[in-house]
């Protein structure tokens, strides 16, 4: 008998500051510190039974992020949510939990993209109608190379087909991107990869200024994470 | 200044060094605390966060209500750079308050090769470096741990230095410093009072004048302070405080577990060993206490591994005790129990066999030297036999891979200690090919690291070999301790010289430290950061070269820079020891119920404490 829970939190304030490593690590230990009957893999070097749906990006806040929990017994999902919330630092916030009825794909394999939004101060020389109409010569490229670094240094990576929505808008003072990105093991760009190519001839931005947050994460037909069950 | 730090963190390596907030950390409310005390650590947050006596001060000063405690760690270079160009100051983790609006900034002490880091600090925080320049508004800057016994070389820069265990003298120094600020006393007039405390030692109040080969030639105390200051102690381990609740990091520390301390000090008296000194007496905790706190600590942290720290853990009389009963009890929950220091002998491989049911990492022995001849020397008092049987037992329960731990320039090093290293290091490569079953991933790796003589050891007085002595002597071991299934590692030579030197050396190698601080040295403990070049070149700038202090043979009759601070071993135990070494002559360990007369229970007035209530009767002088 399974007892897996598909849970909802999420990743923000001094918490996005850690990395995908860091959080798992903080999970696994706040499960612990709440006592929750944990379910290990076997072998030489047990681990509990914990995986994500997507990293986020050191420094990106997650508002809608996603992973699955075993147990070794089963617990009311509620219940769950309350006595990990409990324990888990200032930042990190279960919204909800679901048990996970019969076999569900696995979370990382079903997420197909994610929706973003940056925030940054607007500068006085750009207003929303300039604002949309780069975002929209932008997006008219047939293609937008970055390079990409890897291990062995840095690749060219055609971003275009992985960006399926672009869009601004400004408030007061802020300005907003959104961004609907595709996410996961098939194609993934990142959001910052999109700002980097945005600012680059098209937005006099600065990257280390924006403030991104992961605003949710989807399968395939944009369904939640939860549809499977 | 958040938006500032947000901008610049979204830039750097590894930001949640600078964030805080981890689970157990305390953020009181500022305005409520009539003290606040930073904890300073002069290294990154991964090596800060994993010292025991930061959590165990950080409880003691939080637990007070009118005091709170935050921490501060030194920016890596990345850092540095990017809050220099903005123009931020250094700031503490949990109110991100700039370092220099703290009543008491304190840092500690670990090693040598960080003291650069405490001026960069203190330069970053805009606290003016020196002593002397440091005004009313200016935090009282205090520092502790083990390279207190000789802080010479900082002097001029801390205003009061902690001698030994902090938990209760930091107590005494935060009560001194409010009734000094009640009564509205000046920076002077609280020194003067913190200099009465004991364990304080204050080096304002204190002159120097050294002869040419650094001893000291006059030395005069002013009349309202002790001319020796004693080190405070510990007298109950068992009713201290210890931090049940420690702050767990969320990112990969070195040490990332809870630590279990089950005892304060080593009686082994291995006498190139500061430690083995400056936390004597040994002070066993019961085993009882031991498995009430693994059990808060279990609850509060979440951690998966319960390391038992001491200086030489299976020396521990409850050790099996406690094994025992954290194994019954956390191991359905996967809570391992890691021993961090073994002995090299069969018992402590017993015990490793117990806690480490896969024996994933390798096993770590320090027979420290080659020969018997040398180990005799040192009072090392493991024999090859003892070695061997750990080993042995070692390959048979199922280890790949075992670690040696050697030094070499020991006084009176020859050949022949060296050629024992390379036998002693095959030997055990034979055994393991012996007895192994998995041969292809048989490893044994040599570590040598490089002898660096310290106060108050009976070494004190040794030099150090030359920098091409100690180079020969790693080629020399390089060239053999080679072939399939052998490591060798050793250490930059380099570094144990300038380590020797701020070790041993005296109030002239301040401005020494100043200008290699000036010409860009820090991390110096980081081989990707040390720059020998540089510290050539602040030596220089003094008339002195580096090796100076480190390679000088100090006699028994100097009075030596550190003499005025007294660990409670007495020096003339030390000269019996550095004479007994030079014969060869082993010293007993008062473990065994005959005392060697070190002289540290009568003078601190405390008892070696065992577990079972047992303990040891001094002899009042041996000598």
């Amino acid at each position: 008998m399974l007892n897996l829970y598909r849970i909802c939190y999420k990743k923000v304030g001094p918490m996005r500051y850690i990395s995908h490593l860091d959080l798992l690590r903080t999970m696994e230990r706040g499960s612990r510190r709440a006592r929750l009957p944990l379910a290990f893999t076997q072998g030489f070097n047990p681990h509990p039974r914990i995986s994500f749906a997507a990293p986020l990006p050191v420094g990106v806040q997650g508002e809608d992020e996603y992973m699955d929990l075993e147990l070794e017994s089963p617990m009311q999902a509620p219940v769950l949510v309350e006595r990990l919330n409990t324990c888990l630092p200032y930042g990190l916030e279960i919204l909800e939990a679901r048990e996970v009825k019969g076999a569900a794909p696995s979370l990382m394999g079903m997420v197909e993209q994610a929706t973003y939004a940056a925030v940054t101060i607007r500068p006085a020389d750009i207003n929303e109608k300039s604002l949309i109409s780069s975002i929209k010569a932008f997006m008219e490229q047939q293609e937008v190379i970055i390079d990409k670094k890897t291990k062995k240094g840095t690749k060219a990576k055609d971003i275009r087909p992985g960006i399926v929505k672009l869009s601004g808008d400004s408030k007061e003072d802020r300005l907003f991107i959104y961004m609907t990105l595709k996410t996961g093991s098939r194609e993934n760009v990142r959001p910052e990869e999109v700002l980097r190519a945005l600012v680059k001839g098209y937005l006099p931005l600065n990257v280390e200024e924006f403030r991104i947050t992961r605003t949710g994460l989807y399968a395939a037909g944009e369904r939640t994470l939860f549809a499977e069950f | 200044m958040e938006q500032l730090l947000e901008r610049i963190l979204a830039t750097v390596e590894k930001p949640s060094r600078y964030v805080g907030g981890e689970w157990n950390s305390i953020s009181k409310k500022w305005d409520q605390a009539e003290v606040k005390m930073a904890f300073a650590f002069p290294d990154v947050y991964e090596v800060g966060m994993s010292h025991l006596g930061m959590q165990i001060l950080y409880k003691v000063v939080n637990d007070r209500p009118d005091a709170l405690m935050e921490r501060v760690f030194a920016p890596w270079v990345d850092m540095e750079e990017k809050m220099r160009a903005a123009g931020l100051p250094l700031f503490s983790l949990e109110s991100r308050r700039p370092l220099a609006e703290f009543d008491v900034v304190g840092f500690t002490l670990q090693y040598e090769m960080s003291f650069t880091n405490i001026l960069n600090m203190l330069d970053m925080a805009g606290i003016p470096m020196r002593s002397s320049d440091r005004k009313g508004d200016n935090p009282l800057v205090i520092a502790g741990g083990p390279c207190g016994f000789n802080p010479e070389p900082l002097a001029p820069f801390i205003d009061a230095f902690v001698l030994g265990e902090g938990e209760e003298v930091i107590n005494a120094v935060l009560d001194v410093y409010l009734a000094q600020k009640q009564q509205q006393c000046s920076r002077r007039d609280t020194l003067s009072a913190l200099a009465g405390v004991e364990g304080i030692y204050v080096p304002a109040f204190y002159q120097f004048e050294y002869k040419q080969d650094g001893t000291v030639k006059e030395f005069k105390s002013d009349s309202h302070v002790p001319p020796v200051v004693k080190k405070r102690v510990v007298v109950d381990v068992n009713d201290v405080p210890f931090p049940t609740r420690p702050i767990v990091p969320h990112t990969d520390v070195v040490h990332d577990r809870m630590m279990l301390e089950v005892m304060r000090g080593c009686t082994r008296g291995c006498r190139f060993c500061q430690a083995g000194t400056i936390y004597r007496p040994v002070r066993e905790k019961d085993p009882e206490n031991l498995l009430a706190q693994a059990e808060e600590l279990v609850r509060s942290t979440g951690w998966d591994e319960i390391s038992l720290t001491s200086l030489s853990s299976s020396d521990y009389s409850g050790i099996s005790e406690v094994i025992g009963g954290l194994v019954d009890r956390y191991s359905s929950e996967r809570i391992n129990v890691a021993l961090p220091s073994l002995r090299a002998d069969a018992f402590s491989v017993e015990l490793a066999k117990e806690v480490q049911r896969v024996r994933r990492s390798s096993l770590t022995f320090a027979p420290e030297a080659g020969t018997q001849r040398l180990r005799d020397v040192i009072n090392k008092g493991v024999t090859e036999e003892n070695l061997m049987e750990a080993v042995t037992s070692a390959f048979k329960a199922g280890w790949s891979s075992v670690k040696l731990y050697f030094m070499i320039g020991l006084p009176s090093e020859t050949e022949a200690d060296l050629e024992g290293i390379v036998s002693l290091a095959r030997r055990v490569l034979e055994a393991g090919r012996n007895i192994s079953r998995s041969k292809g991933r048989l490893r044994v790796t040599v570590s040598a690291s490089s002898f660096v003589p310290k106060s108050h050891t009976p070494f004190q007085w040794e030099p150090q070999d030359s920098l091409i002595e100690l180079q020969e002597k790693q080629r020399f071991l390089k060239q053999r301790i080679k072939g399939k299934g052998l490591t060798f590692n050793w250490h930059e030579g380099q570094v144990s010289m300038l380590e020797a030197d701020l070790a041993r050396g005296n109030r002239d190698l301040a401005p020494v430290l100043e200008r290699a601080w000036a010409l860009g040295c820090r991390f110096d403990g980081w081989s990707e950061c040390f720059d020998f070049s540089k510290w050539e070149k602040a030596f220089e700038c003094f008339g002195i070269k580096p090796g100076d202090y480190a390679l000088r043979r100090y006699s028994h009759e100097d009075v030596l820079p550190w003499d005025h601070l007294d660990a409670g071993v007495s020096k003339k135990y030390l000269t019996l020891e550095h004479k007994r070494a030079l014969d060869g002559v082993p010293t007993v360990d008062c473990r065994g119920g005959k005392c060697p007369g070190c002289g540290i229970c009568p003078s601190l007035e405390i008892n070696t404490q065992l577990v079972g209530g047992k303990s040891v009767e001094p002899v009042q002088d041996l000598l």
